[in-house]
């Protein structure tokens, strides 16, 4: 992977040294020519393209020149009549109109064979030059780039694109909580995963960040924050027990890299503030926009002596305070508070580009409902805001948060909205240091209230919607999504790709998806963020998502299909692997709909079954699907060679992880079974196979981890499955 | 193969503290040592305990592999691949790991390998004088072993496999000769080559075989020294001089990858190949090679090298192989094993078919693994499969001293187990090496974490143990520093 580094590559253009390509014969030559005074993101898009040339091509030379040489005969041209003087004579009136997300592929006839590669702005042309390799065979996945397996020879002729995005935000959301997603990545693999996205034209990233995150401090009424966690305070030790420690290289902790041996809280939040930036810098380096999202109403718990009468928020190793009964949604305390949280994030990071404002999960800030409505009815059309009939829908909603939760949320949410109206009466909340004003967007706002979205979050700002936690059950109830308002108020959705609380299962959600991608398009959504843990299984999904964005009848099996016969070479593999997915959706859906939180990564995630009760016919439906998958994976992998071998082994050996991890499940409710039923010898050798599966879950895992979140996730079954389950193995061993 | 030589003080380190090497010293030269059997019978104090911090005599960085390392003439010889298309074997000396010579092959193209095996898989072999090692798209090579200069190489065709594995097969070394079996799904065949020369001295085709990895081992009975060697269906005598076969014992599994070991006349076999008795090939590659999963198999799902078996078995000309057909293209009608749990003593010598008259006893039971061999060590039969799931068996009748007993460590195995001074070395896929009492109840001596991946058989030599991880390479001896 070569860096965009604008010093180097000015150096080498202006003496058109890069050559990319292994030249066997008579070569062919291409000069890739790149405006003198272009930005540095079209610099990137030349050095990109001419990287990918030199691999697509047989028995081609490439280099990066700013003027085109007399003797060239093949041409390719970056940027824009605006940033590339030959593009603008080469082009004249033939340039199309495009936006400054339009993408502009054109192959040129004349004396030599010419092809303009640009776009509508810098990114664009970045974009461009990613959806030129794409046409040639080149398909960007989350851990590399699979080339074509055999050179074609160079030809630049017929190419004529035109593309506009169909939808215009495309957000690609990270950090995140828990060890086994990417709050546990370094820098280094943040760049490395960000460059990915940056080749499937994601165009906006969030950070999204907790109260309890290293990532700042603040001060109120005499208060620091102290705080300064990673993984909600959790710790995961590495010894000479640990299942698959090979894959921690010595190391006697699992640790996000960046965080490594650092122990106090200050050189936690130096470390964090440093690795924040980073990211946000790698983004901006690639034309993406970024975000942070803040909870804005929850605080660590040191604040609890500033906030009379907040409460211990819901979450885990209960780490926040958040507001009770004593303040109200005009709170001047609370106000305070929330601006001086605010403020730090903007002048910690003051590059940022928006702020999302995430109403809170678990809205337990519900005392003030009535005062809200009153605050907010000023906004809103009369009689859209009746708070018993809210509440009736959110009552007999079939959402997670339906039933009391409906009722809390809907309440909690109404307080919050009230606090932030309130609080967005201060227009200098969200300036910058260098004056700018940064973008808005109210996450989370109850789908109760969506037909008056637009009314009731501060004017300018965009929204960010969350119906429910997968996206299974957001399409079933995608009703909801026609209640937005989309043409007043900027309005994206959370699409969940695969679901903290179904867990660390393999999960795919393409069909779901591609639901709910038609529908944003037709409904004049903006775009969609992401929502996700583990990556391992998403490339499917994470590539028609890419695609569908850009194309209005993309369905997921052509995507799927495509992708999968591009990368095989294999059409009959191809079916396969689409068949395969289809089998891992299933098993998530099955998960999904008897039993949320069944593989959620927390303590107890797989003891909770030790108990006796009946084991469940679905169980051993996922575990055929699984199976199935498995089955489908290892077969498609047999047939092929190249570039997707390696990606299909990964998959397969995870999918035997998952068949071990559902017997060890199984094995434990056997053995509380035999147990209640007076029999400790069953009880024994149930709990034995259970920590055989287990072990074995592990192990395999640990012959592919590729990355962090896989490192995490091995550290997390140690902890949460390993070694609770061989303490009561030993405990019964014992005949305590 | 044990070898004589004079007495060696070597002061190890600069803290002087030594280890003398016995008089007579003691040699493991091939795969799984002596004849294969895993024991090391003049090391009376192997080490107990060891770790990557206790008891290591020296480590070095090999990179990857799963070739076992030998020890000859206080040379170790290990292989590893150094790039991605470069192949090497290399000399150490075996008290201080000095890495005495190094040498490389270009590959070529490698092929395609199903995980755990490497493309350094092949075990050297080695009489003292000459290394001689097997790759995948070379053939046989003999280096000097004293400067790893080459000696001659002895080019063989590519192996195939219907299912992807990989070559993993080894060669051994028989009075003047290199014996090699190379059982894969394309043209299995035993070849005996002029161990100063590389000529052939003979080569038996094995064409009712399927791919498969036992190493031969000799059994001398009755007087005869027969070559012995485990394949689909038919464990087989052969004559070492001329290649002929001797006698066929009709009663092996589809799928070999154990070796089996020698006790006496005896020979022991425990054998598992997936699924049951009626499971024959076909069904395998119906679920695994018919991509398309129409129930027949096309040409363009399988290898180009299969091609001309498949237009073999094509009767109708169709382009599709289908139900018997598929036999008639990969599995010889005369052999068509299948699937289950195995272990066997089978008496050497004798003529013909013996596939009656010398089995001593025969069990189904599912103690053993597919991969990991036997161990025939103070007169019980070791097994252990994944799980750490180990069972014991009498070596005279059979019968069970233990079984279904866990050696207290979990996960894969692919490395067999070997033994020396009393002691039983369980080498587990997760790098612990599990340490038993050789005894009739199953004991725990002591578990001890090398910190990576074993794939490949440890050595044991001069009561030092040579443990080839997925990386590296240790000396583990005990009284060091």
């Amino acid at each position: 992977m070569r860096t965009g580094s604008s010093v180097l590559l000015q150096a080498a253009i202006a003496l058109s040294v890069i050559v990319w390509g292994t030249v066997t014969g008579a070569a062919e030559h291409v000069t890739v020519v790149v405006g003198p005074q272009a930005p540095r993101i079209e610099q990137y898009a030349a050095e990109e393209l001419a990287g990918q040339f030199g691999r697509l091509f047989r028995d081609v030379d490439v280099s990066v020149a700013s003027t085109i040489p007399a003797d060239a005969q093949y041409v390719v041209l970056i940027g824009s009549p605006k940033t590339n003087p030959a593009v603008r004579d080469a082009a004249r009136s033939s340039w199309p109109e495009v936006s400054d997300q339009g993408l502009v592929i054109q192959s040129l006839s004349g004396d030599r064979d010419t092809l303009i590669v640009g776009g509508g702005s810098p990114v664009a042309t970045l974009w461009a030059a990613y959806e030129l390799g794409h046409r040639l065979g080149v398909r960007y996945l989350f851990r590399g780039d699979i080339y074509p397996g055999e050179q074609r020879d160079l030809n630049l002729t017929g190419h004529v694109v035109v593309m506009e995005p169909e939808l215009r935000v495309r957000t690609w959301r990270t950090v995140n909580d828990f060890a086994v997603g990417p709050e546990s990545w370094g820098l280094t693999d943040h760049r490395a995963f960000l460059r990915q996205l940056a080749k499937m034209k994601f165009n906006r990233v969030m950070l999204s960040v907790y109260p309890w995150h290293p990532f700042v401090t603040y001060e109120f009424g005499g208060v620091r924050k102290e705080t300064s966690l990673l993984w909600f305070g959790e710790q995961y030790p590495v010894d000479g027990d640990t299942v698959g420690k090979k894959v921690f290289r010595g190391a006697r902790l699992f640790e996000n890299p960046d965080f490594a041996g650092i122990e106090t809280p200050q050189e936690m939040t130096t470390a964090g503030i440093k690795h924040l930036q980073g990211l946000i810098d790698a983004a901006h380096q690639l034309g993406m926009s970024v975000g942070i999202s803040i909870s804005p109403l929850e605080f660590p718990r040191e604040f609890q002596s500033v906030l009379p009468g907040s409460r211990v928020g819901n979450s885990l190793n209960q780490l926040t305070i958040v507001p009770a009964a004593e303040q109200g949604p005009t709170d001047e305390t609370l106000i305070e508070l929330v601006k001086s949280k605010i403020s730090a994030y903007v002048n910690t990071y003051p590059e940022i580009d928006r702020l999302y404002l995430t109403l809170p999960e678990f809205p337990e800030w519900d005392q003030h409902a009535d005062e809200a409505i009153e605050i907010l009815k000023p906004h809103a059309a009369p009689g859209s805001l009746d708070l018993e009939n809210l509440i009736t829908r959110a009552a007999e909603r079939k959402l997670i948060a339906s039933g009391s939760r409906g009722k809390q949320a809907i309440r909690g949410n109404l307080v919050g909205l009230a606090f932030l109206r309130t609080l967005f009466s201060d227009e200098t909340l969200l300036k910058r240091p260098d004056g700018k004003t940064l973008g808005l967007v109210i996450t989370s706002v109850d789908p109760a209230l969506f037909p008056v979205l637009d009314r009731l979050v501060p004017q300018q700002a965009e929204t960010l919607n969350f119906v429910d936690y997968t996206a299974r059950r957001v399409a079933e109830n995608r009703e909801l999504l026609k209640d937005v308002p989309a043409e007043n108020v900027g309005s994206q959705l959370i699409i969940t790709l695969a679901d903290d609380n179904v867990g660390i299962l393999p999960q795919a959600a393409t069909q779901s998806i591609g639901t709910l991608m038609s529908d944003l398009k037709q409904l004049g959504w903006q775009g969609f963020s992401t929502r996700y843990w583990v990556p391992a299984e998403l490339d499917p999904s994470v590539y028609f998502l890419a695609r569908s964005a850009w194309e209005h009848d993309l369905t997921p099996r052509d995507a799927q299909t495509e992708l999968w016969t591009t990368t095989t070479g294999n059409a009959a593999a191809a079916e396969r692997l689409f068949i395969a997915w289809e089998q891992l959706e299933k098993a998530t859906e099955l998960i999904d709909r008897h039993d949320l939180g069944f593989a959620f990564p927390v303590r107890g995630m797989l003891m909770k079954h030790y108990v006796p009760e009946p084991i469940p016919d679905w169980w051993q439906e996922v575990t055929d699907a699984q199976t199935q998958y498995m089955i489908e994976l290892y077969r498609a992998h047999g047939a092929i060679n190249g570039g997707a071998n390696p990606l299909l082994f990964y998959y397969a050996k995870r999918s035997e992880y998952a068949l071990e991890y559902l017997g060890a499940v199984k094995a434990i409710r056997e053995a509380a079974l035999a147990k209640d039923q007076g029999d400790p010898e069953s009880a024994i050798a149930h709990l034995e196979q259970a920590l055989e599966l287990t072990y074995n879950c592990i192990n395999t895992l640990s012959d592919v981890a590729q990355d962090q979140s896989d490192r995490g996730l091995i550290a997390v079954l140690n902890e949460y499955a390993y070694r609770p389950l061989l303490a009561e193995y030993e405990k019964l061993i014992d005949g305590d | 193969m044990r070898r004589t030589a004079a007495v060696l003080t070597i002061c190890l380190m600069a803290a002087g503290i030594g280890i003398v090497t016995p008089a007579s010293a003691e040699d493991w030269p091939q795969f799984r040592g002596p004849n294969a059997s895993g024991i090391a019978a003049d090391s009376t104090n192997p080490p107990l305990t060891f770790s990557v911090e206790e008891n290591v005599a020296w480590s070095v960085e090999l990179g990857r592999g799963v070739a076992c390392p030998i020890v000859v003439d206080g040379r170790v010889y290990a292989t590893t691949m150094t790039e991605d298309a470069k192949f090497a074997v290399l000399g150490f000396d075996a008290v201080t790991g000095e890495q005495l010579w190094k040498t490389e092959y270009e590959t070529g193209e490698l092929p395609e390998i199903t995980p755990p095996n490497e493309h350094a898989s092949s075990t050297p072999a080695c009489d003292g004088e000459t290394v001689f090692v097997h790759f995948s798209t070379i053939g046989l090579i003999a280096l000097d072993a004293t400067d790893g200069t080459e000696r001659w190489k002895h080019l063989l065709p590519m192996p195939f496999y219907l299912m992807g594995w990989g070559a993993a097969n080894s060669p051994i070394v028989y009075e003047d000769m290199v014996i090699f079996n190379l059982d894969d799904d394309l043209n299995p065949y035993l070849i005996a080559l002029d161990k100063e020369t590389g000529s052939i001295r003979w080569e038996t085709p094995r064409p009712d075989m399927l791919g498969g990895y036992s190493v031969p081992v000799l059994c001398t009975a009755d007087g005869r020294t027969d070559l012995v060697v485990a394949g689909t269906g038919k464990l087989k005598g052969y004559d070492p001089a001329t290649g002929g076969e001797l006698w066929t014992c009709n009663s092996l599994l589809r799928t070999i990858m154990t070796s089996p070991v020698v006790h006496e006349d005896r020979i022991y076999l425990s054998l598992q190949s997936y699924g049951d008795t009626s499971r024959v090939l076909k069904y395998a590659l119906l679920q695994w090679r018919d991509t398309n999963q129409d129930g027949k198999l096309e040409k363009s799902e399988l290898e180009s090298a299969f091609h001309d078996k498949f237009d073999k078995g094509d009767a109708d000309q169709d382009g599709f192989l289908i139900d018997d057909e598929i036999d008639a293209a990969f599995q010889s009608s005369e052999n068509m094993a299948g699937g289950g749990n195995i272990i066997q003593s089978i008496r050497g010598g004798g003529s013909g078919d013996v596939t009656e008259s010398a089995m001593v006893w025969s069990l189904e039971n599912k103690a053993p693994s597919n991969i990991a061999s036997p161990l025939a060590y103070d007169g019980r039969l070791l097994v252990v499969k994944k799980g750490g799931i180990s069972a014991a068996f009498d070596l005279v009748d059979g019968s069970t001293i233990w079984q279904k007993k866990r050696v207290r460590n979990f996960g894969n195995y692919y490395a067999s187990p070997i033994a020396a001074g009393g002691r039983i070395y369980v080498p587990g896929e997760n790098g612990q090496i599990v340490v038993l009492e050789a005894g009739p109840d199953l004991k725990l001596l002591a578990k001890n974490d090398v910190g990576d991946s074993i794939i490949a058989t440890p050595a044991i030599a001069n009561n030092r143990l040579y443990v080839r991880t997925l990386n590296k390479l240790y000396c583990f001896a005990e009284d060091m520093p």
